[in-house]
């Protein structure tokens, strides 16, 4: 090889090199931030209904402050190059979204829509070549939210909340329906969709031990609810 | 059904999955459409390196650049699925598909590089594989990685080891061709080598590199040795290494068991 070409693939070597160091150290961030989140919210499994607001308000800043580090890989990342880089922030990302999701369910008892999580974790229309929250992404943090919601079940239930595994039944069967309506290719996503059926035979056998037991005081309406969707 | 205050609204939930799916097909589709060109631009790269294996063994002396040049034509339809392909791998698209694009990319490499080879006796530029691959004003298709290049060039040292055994007997020059080849891929290991670092999978490739050197050098070596020990005419000489290349396969043959992609990966 000639000096002069190698000097210049040293170059372009090196041009990615810087990247990646740059990105990676947002990427630690990101990571303990995506820590931090999952910390506060495996309490909601241990925290009595009373005290959930204010734990799940716990979790706001940690949000806010991943626009710092969105907005700082949008600094980082050349124009189109998205795709190049976004592997090294996925497992963080996801994490990310099955917390924001995870709070707005527990909160409003409602799914966030795709547009929702982009604007608590900051995303901004005129970074979409550079950063940008992809629907595998958020499809996935929805999943690792249907997981935890069947843990939640179970354990809100030994909590003496007996109310709250009929409610995410109803949610939970709706979200499968809701991925049912996708064509999944055989990769990861379409494996975690797969998994879920799992998840949802969970929650269905506390939903059966509580309704059996007469646990539950279900009010008129969700009651109705869960006998059409069951 | 109504939705309560305390409850989400299916249809609003299910509106919004809904939404997904044409981007999660388009995904899927543009997926399939560009493996499947992929294949192709193997398929076609692979026969253009038949085809320069053999022309350029073909005995006289102009047979390597009489190779090079219907090589080059040939892979002008390589370069056309390419540009047929840029709407598909238009701006961030390249690297969101980047692993469909690769293995073609660098099958074609290796065929062009050869064919470069053939052509010129140096291994082809980086801008210049860029160039075959970029509109006539000189803007590229899609931005090409310095790993797919080295991975592409990396393949192209077996192919020199195939060229430089079998031109020994079938090729008047072949045994002068045989030792250039042998410096020139020696070379090539020791350039790549600094890339190891940067291009994970090169590492790996280097392995293979490593024995197609080592079979050049062999070789080589049988070269001469029969023309120092003897004075004897060309013919005479010929058949003789040919003896010693039957040998010489046979032992390595016994020494790849468990390395099957050897000589038959690029064959299949």
């Amino acid at each position: 090889m000639e000096n002069s070409e190698v000097e210049m693939l040293n170059d372009l070597l090196d041009k990615d090199v810087e990247i990646r160091e740059k990105i990676k150290e947002q990427v630690n961030e990101f990571d303990k931030k995506a820590r931090t989140m999952t910390g506060i919210l495996n309490r909601v499994h241990s925290t009595p209904l009373e005290a959930l607001t204010n734990l799940l308000e716990s979790v706001q800043p940690v949000f806010l402050s991943c626009r710092e580090t969105i907005s700082q890989l949008a600094s980082i990342v050349p124009e189109n190059q998205f795709w190049r880089w976004k592997d090294m922030w996925t497992n963080s990302l996801r994490t990310a979204v099955f917390s924001v999701a995870m709070v707005e369910y527990l909160t409003k008892r409602d799914l966030i829509s795709l547009q929702g999580v982009s604007e608590t974790l900051g995303f901004k229309a005129e970074w979409s070549s550079r950063v940008a929250l992809p629907a595998e992404d958020y499809l996935h943090g929805v999943i690792t939210m249907v997981n935890d919601l069947s843990r939640l079940a179970v354990n809100s239930v030994t909590l003496g909340n007996f109310e709250e595994p009929i409610k995410i039944s109803i949610f939970v069967k709706d979200l499968f329906a809701g991925f049912s309506m996708l064509n999944l290719k055989n990769d990861v996503l379409r494996r975690r969709f797969d998994s879920l059926k799992y998840d949802i035979k969970k929650v269905e056998e506390v939903v059966y031990d509580v309704s059996l037991r007469k646990l539950a005081t279900v009010s008129k309406e969700s009651k109705v609810d869960a006998e059409m969707n069951i | 059904m109504a939705a309560s205050p305390f409850q989400h609204d299916r249809s609003v939930l299910l509106a919004h999955f809904e939404s997904f799916r044409a981007e999660v097909d388009d995904y899927n589709d543009r997926r399939e459409r560009l493996i499947k060109a992929s294949r192709d631009i193997t398929n076609l790269s692979k026969k253009v390196i038949f085809l320069l294996h053999r022309i350029a063994l073909e005995d006289d002396e102009t047979s390597y650049v009489r190779a090079a040049k219907r090589g080059f034509s040939k892979l002008r339809e390589v370069q056309d699925i390419y540009a047929g392909l840029t709407h598909e791998l238009a701006g961030d698209r390249y690297w969101r598909y980047q692993r469909q694009v690769s293995p073609g990319l660098q099958e074609y490499i290796e065929a062009l590089s050869f064919a470069h080879y053939l052509q010129h006796g140096t291994l082809i530029p980086f801008h210049e594989v860029q160039r075959s691959l970029s509109y006539p004003d000189g803007t590229p298709y899609f931005p090409l990685t310095v790993a797919d290049y080295m991975l592409g060039l990396s393949d192209l040292t077996g192919e020199l080891m195939r060229f430089a055994i079998s031109g020994l007997s079938s090729h008047k020059g072949g045994r002068t061709k045989a030792t250039q080849v042998c410096a020139f891929v020696r070379a090539c290991k020791a350039d790549f080598e600094n890339y190891t670092a940067f291009v994970p999978d090169l590492r790996k490739k280097q392995v293979i590199t490593s024995q197609s050197l080592e079979k050049i050098e062999d070789a080589a070596y049988t070269v001469v040795v029969r023309s120092s020990e003897y004075d004897l005419p060309p013919e005479i000489l010929d058949d003789i290494v040919a003896q010693s290349i039957s040998r010489f396969s046979d032992r390595t043959q016994k020494r790849s068991r468990g390395f099957e992609e050897d000589f038959s990966d690029d064959f299949t």
